[in-house]
């Protein structure tokens, strides 16, 4: 892995965090980038505690030390505390999560490790458990973290070690 | 139709999250149209991750046309001379950013740019990452 950006000349300073990175060079998809990330956040049948699980689960399977890092003020007000985010493990099947947050984050790791896996009877626990809206919310929500984290660890520069924990706003 | 719902194509299920489809497609929708990277490079680039994780849904749906020669030549593009230098430094990236990102090396994307500048790189490599995410989202829901 790059421990130099690949990309650093020619960014922005506007003081939003997203507009001044590497992503920002892309101009067309920076608004809509926002708009979809927001709508995860605020606009979908599942909570916001719920979407950070998922996101913690896939930032510690991606290795992307900066999500890693990260905690959304939004998913905090929901209700995710550390004493949670400690049990996202891969031991989290043992955990006090409850079977609705271990099903969040079993299915997450089917998108990361083997999406045609899924067995009938996992399938079913998932149906009885969420909506049609709720598993298409907490799909695309994974899609975009995954997306996102994958493309801070392409994009190089990464520390090498872990960061301090951030507790940030969702940017707009 | 899949597993939770009676919808048909991926569009039509996420549809069945109203809240979310309209900016997720704005979102989706403007990848086809960036200045950085043409449509029909990123076309064969996710072409090439639906190869790569044999999907067959992703390879059929159509997003751009492109030759037939191009398309069937595809996962022998590496041999092939109907590519050019772009697309070839493009492809080998996307190779190696579906096994694994970490492993992407600064030759790869140095390659990547020195054919379509800072920017082009940032665009391919947010594109994969979405052309990535929706094959596997489309293989969890069963397509």
């Amino acid at each position: 892995m790059s421990n130099q950006p690949r990309v650093s000349a020619n960014l922005s300073k506007t003081g939003n965090v997203v507009r001044d990175s590497a992503l920002g060079l892309v101009t067309e998809t920076v608004d809509p980038y926002l708009r979809f990330n927001h709508a995860i956040w605020h606009n979908g049948p599942l909570t916001a505690a719920e979407v950070e699980l998922a996101r913690l689960r896939n930032a510690r399977k991606v290795n992307c030390v900066f999500c890693k890092a990260v905690r959304y003020d939004i998913a905090i007000e929901a209700g995710l505390d550390e004493a949670k985010v400690e049990q996202i493990t891969d031991d989290f099947n043992q955990s006090e999560l409850s079977q609705r947050e271990k099903l969040i984050l079993a299915y997450t790791d089917y998108y990361l490790q083997q999406p045609t896996a899924m067995t009938l009877e996992f399938k079913q626990r998932l149906t009885e458990e969420f909506s049609a809206a709720e598993i298409v919310h907490l799909s695309l929500a994974i899609m975009l973290c995954n997306c996102f984290s994958r493309c801070a660890v392409s994009l190089g520069g990464m520390p090498e070690e872990d960061l301090p924990r951030m507790q940030i706003s969702v940017p707009e | 139709m899949t597993w939770f719902t009676e919808a048909n194509t991926q569009q039509d299920i996420i549809d069945r999250a109203p809240t979310l489809a309209p900016t997720f497609k704005t979102f989706y929708d403007s990848f086809w149209q960036l200045s950085s990277a043409p449509p029909s490079l990123l076309e064969l680039c996710r072409l090439r991750v639906a190869q790569l994780h044999q999907s067959d849904y992703q390879w059929q749906h159509q997003q751009i046309k492109l030759s037939t020669e191009k398309r069937q030549s595809l996962s022998e593009w590496s041999k092939s001379a109907v590519y050019t230098d772009t697309e070839k430094a493009c492809l080998a990236f996307t190779e190696v950013y579906c096994m694994d990102p970490q492993a992407i090396t600064d030759a790869q994307a140095e390659a990547v740019k020195s054919e379509l500048g800072d920017a082009g790189l940032v665009a391919l490599i947010e594109a994969l990452g979405l052309f990535y995410g929706m094959t596997r989202v489309s293989q969890l829901w069963g397509f």
